[in-house]
């Protein structure tokens, strides 16, 4: 049985037999691409972008940068754009027509077949997609970092990722997590976007919003789950490393704080774009696309500094729900009430001078002190899970450091195709 | 209008409160968030922007808390200090004034 995907279009996976890929490859043209490119190629490939079949071509990053479309009408709002420099592209001798092998960490990954070479007016797509030009934004700055060309035309993947510990369990594409869904019963599936090791508030988010989702099932069985979907990818300092996001999550589920019948860890890789409004969808239509029902949005959703209203990314979102095959679940935030004496939903308690806000970055606040944050407000087991990860993975440290960006384990390597 | 005041948080781990306590200090110790101890320097807005300044990795929390955070620990560890030496909590400007 076909899986239906965002906007409505088949999932087809494009990826190659290995023997296949061997011959497929001979001859090609070989093209190094970074780890953006590369978590791209991945994406396509897979169908956590689907119904993309590869880069976009002008028209379409036309349209999406326009309309949010694509030229078929779906409904699409960041570019997946392939950047190359005039430079590379007459060292490499790459045409409009030509089929190129795709390399990455010097190894064959994936063919495109350039079908256009195009120049676009990055300032405006800046703009269209951002809603600023400001350098500052960390989305315009990676942006206006693309070489001046791209090249448009159809990915498939010749060879699998291989995906390195701790990060194995978690890469789940979206046909196999349709699959997963399936085996466990779940009927309704609400999304957590996240790049953060949880806290008691992330972790009431989700139970609100896996609460919200449940509505009037019967309740003899477990019929609905909480998929964490972490999103991995460029790391800054001073962000949790990798391996604590993805370990931590799926503590809570092993930790009994969730279980099996409810919860389930996943990754996404994506260096996020922080386009507020225009990454909200962006996330509506890769969950959509591993088979998800809900998706949790809360205040600034992937927003940054004061580019954003707080509610932006829901009205972005209503005005095309009805192209969207997902249902947004939009979150109030969770705090500590001393006077209720439990962390409670700023919509239902009115000891209002008395609520006590808490953050990701005072969490990190208090560990940085040396303190160990009570249970009610971060759990022992995440915590302890933390400090661990710091010493086998952080080089002593649950933040980025330079020397963890210079000498952690790659999420993933790609193998020699053989 | 009250001039707006924002907080720095030195949580209180048992060295820094073993130190307040033998200084007969430790009423400057608010509780927080189910049992946490935590002592509070206020910076006004002009503090605010000079420490941001001063330590590029600090952050102020503008979407939850309205705190200054991330401060290192070593920085804190000083503003903790000053706290004990002048045992009261208005001790930014004088903490402002030693790093010039």
């Amino acid at each position: 049985m076909s899986e239906i995907g965002h906007g409505g279009k088949e999932i087809v996976e494009r990826i190659l037999q290995p023997k296949e890929a061997v011959q497929k490859i001979k001859g090609l043209k070989s093209v190094p691409i970074g780890s953006q490119m590369a978590n791209e190629v991945i994406n396509i490939a897979y169908g956590w972008f689907s119904p993309l079949k590869g880069f976009m071509n002008k028209a379409d990053a036309d349209a999406v940068c326009n309309s949010m479309r694509l030229t078929d009408g779906t409904v699409w709002s960041i570019p997946i754009i392939f950047d190359m420099g005039d430079q590379e592209i007459a060292d490499y001798g790459v045409k409009e027509g030509d089929t190129v092998l795709l390399t990455y960490q010097d190894n064959p990954l994936a063919i495109l077949e350039v079908e256009e070479i195009w120049g676009y007016d990055i300032a405006n797509m800046c703009k269209c997609v951002y809603g600023t030009g400001d350098p500052k934004h960390p989305g315009v700055s990676r942006t206006c970092n693309y070489k001046n060309k791209f090249l448009g035309g159809p990915i498939t993947l010749v060879n699998r990722p291989r995906i390195n510990p701790p990060y194995e369990p978690y890469f789940i594409p979206p046909l196999e997590m349709r699959k997963r869904f399936k085996e466990k019963g779940w009927v309704k599936v609400v999304a957590h976007q996240t790049r953060n090791v949880p806290h008691t508030g992330h972790e009431w988010l989700m139970k609100g919003a896996w609460l919200q989702a449940y509505a009037d099932l019967p309740i003899d069985k477990p019929l609905v789950g909480v998929l964490v979907n972490a999103i991995i990818g460029e790391k800054r300092k001073g962000d949790y490393i990798d391996e604590a996001i993805i370990l931590t999550q799926d503590e809570l589920r092993k930790s009994g704080y969730f279980g099996d019948h409810n919860h389930m860890t996943s990754l996404t890789f994506w260096d996020m774009r922080y386009a507020g409004p225009k990454e909200a969808i962006f996330h509506a239509m890769l969950r959509t696309n591993l088979g998800v029902s809900h998706h949790m949005f809360g205040r600034d959703h992937a927003g940054v500094g004061t580019y954003y209203g707080a509610y932006d990314a829901h009205e972005l979102l209503e005005s095309v729900r009805d192209d969207l095959s997902i249902t947004p679940v939009y979150s109030m935030n969770w705090l500590y009430c001393p006077h209720c004496g439990e962390v409670t939903s700023e919509g239902l308690c009115n000891h209002r001078k008395e609520w006590q806000k808490f953050s990701g970055t005072l969490i990190r606040s208090i560990v940085d002190d040396g303190v160990k944050p009570p249970r009610l407000i971060f759990r022992p087991e995440v915590f302890d899970l933390v400090m661990e990860c710091a010493e086998k993975y952080g080089f002593g440290s649950p933040f980025v450091t330079d020397e963890y960006l210079k000498r952690r384990t790659p999420v993933f390597t790609i193998p020699p195709l053989s | 209008m009250a001039e707006e005041k924002y907080p720095i948080n030195i949580w209180v781990n048992e060295e820094r409160y073993e130190k307040i306590r033998s200084a007969g200090l430790a009423n400057l110790c608010e509780e927080m968030l189910a049992g946490l101890k935590v002592i509070r320097a206020y910076a006004n807005d002009a503090q605010k922007d000079k420490i941001l300044k001063l330590f590029p990795t600090a952050k102020f929390d503008s979407a939850t808390t309205k705190s200054i955070e991330l401060l290192p620990r070593k920085v804190k560890d000083k503003i903790f200090d000053l706290i004990v030496e002048k045992k009261k909590v208005d001790v930014m400007e004088e903490f402002l004034k030693r790093q010039s």
